[in-house]
């Protein structure tokens, strides 16, 4: 499995990736990496009637997806990531998933979280998370859509004075 | 990259295009043009000609909104004699939103034309309907096996 993108979104599947992200990376395939929704039948198919009729799609656990991406099967397989949070970047890492970039895309604020931007939010456990990535050497970068800015996330959490 | 003109009564047009770039950021080669009480169909041939030459193609589509009204009877007198040129009606936001997405992708101005088509009709569902004939996701046997699905 190639992962083209991999992408932190709280609504996962939804326009700006379905439209807009898949056509930019060139990947074929979207997986949607959620425990929560891979569970949730209504969930998992308002997700899967996203995505156009071109890509095809899929709502997976996150071990699940771990165990896709060493099938042999898949190894030319161009796929755009989506999962929720960092924290399950790391789970995917920790079970070989290959991950040299993460692109931070929507995170909806939640009370107790901070606005880093118009559309991302982090809690703690997101900051330790992202704080974990980067030592890893994943490379983070804020932003929302193809065409508007992209800036280095962790240059933002500093900046917001979150580490 | 084809240039399109959206065309609608009153300020639809330029709502829609306000929308379409929650979903994709900046739009380039995109031209609104609104129909306001009062103006006819020769102030609309002004404004699709200013349009016109404001964008990058040559190539240019037409969504206008209602088949028959002035934004649809000006634009068929401004196409009429351009081979390049091309307009469809119902423009909707499924059919704005796939447009764009094809015309990314490199779209020509006849297989943004048959998009238009397909994805202004197909945006439209009833949830009943839909849910009666979809196979709602099963996630029982969801964390099984190695292999997608």
């Amino acid at each position: 499995m190639i992962i083209k993108w991999l992408r932190i979104d709280s609504r996962l599947i939804h326009g700006q990736v379905a439209n807009n992200w898949v056509n930019h990376v060139g990947a074929g395939t979207i997986i949607a990496a959620n425990d929560s929704a891979a569970k949730d039948d209504l969930r998992k198919t308002l997700l899967l009637q996203v995505a156009p009729g071109r890509t095809k799609s899929y709502v997976m656990t996150i071990d699940k997806t771990a165990r896709c991406y060493k099938n042999p099967a898949y190894e030319n397989l161009d796929v755009l990531l989506v999962v929720e949070t960092p924290k399950d970047v790391l789970r995917l890492m920790d079970q070989g998933v290959e991950v040299t970039q993460v692109n931070v895309g929507g995170i909806t604020f939640k009370e107790g979280m901070t606005l880093i931007s118009e559309a991302v939010s982090v809690s703690p456990e997101d900051v330790e998370a992202f704080k974990e990535l980067d030592k890893r050497g994943v490379k983070l970068i804020l932003q929302q859509l193809p065409n508007t800015n992209a800036s280095d996330f962790m240059n933002r959490l500093k900046s917001k004075n979150l580490i | 990259m084809v240039a399109i003109v959206i065309a609608t009564h009153g300020d639809l047009s330029e709502a829609l295009m306000g929308t379409a770039k929650m979903i994709f950021g900046n739009i380039d080669n995109v031209a609104e043009v609104t129909f306001k009480p009062g103006e006819g169909i020769e102030n609309l041939l002004d404004k699709y000609q200013t349009a016109s030459e404001k964008l990058e193609d040559d190539h240019i589509l037409f969504l206008v909104d209602l088949f028959g009204g002035s934004p649809y009877n000006a634009a068929s007198r401004f196409v009429a004699r351009q081979e390049n040129m091309d307009i469809v009606t119902g423009v909707n936001l499924p059919m704005f939103v796939e447009v764009l997405g094809k015309r990314l992708a490199g779209g020509t101005l006849e297989e943004l034309v048959q998009t238009a088509k397909l994805a202004g009709a197909d945006g439209i569902k009833s949830f009943k309907e839909v849910f009666s004939h979809q196979q709602i996701a099963n996630s029982a046997k969801e964390d099984e096996g190695d292999e997608l699905g």
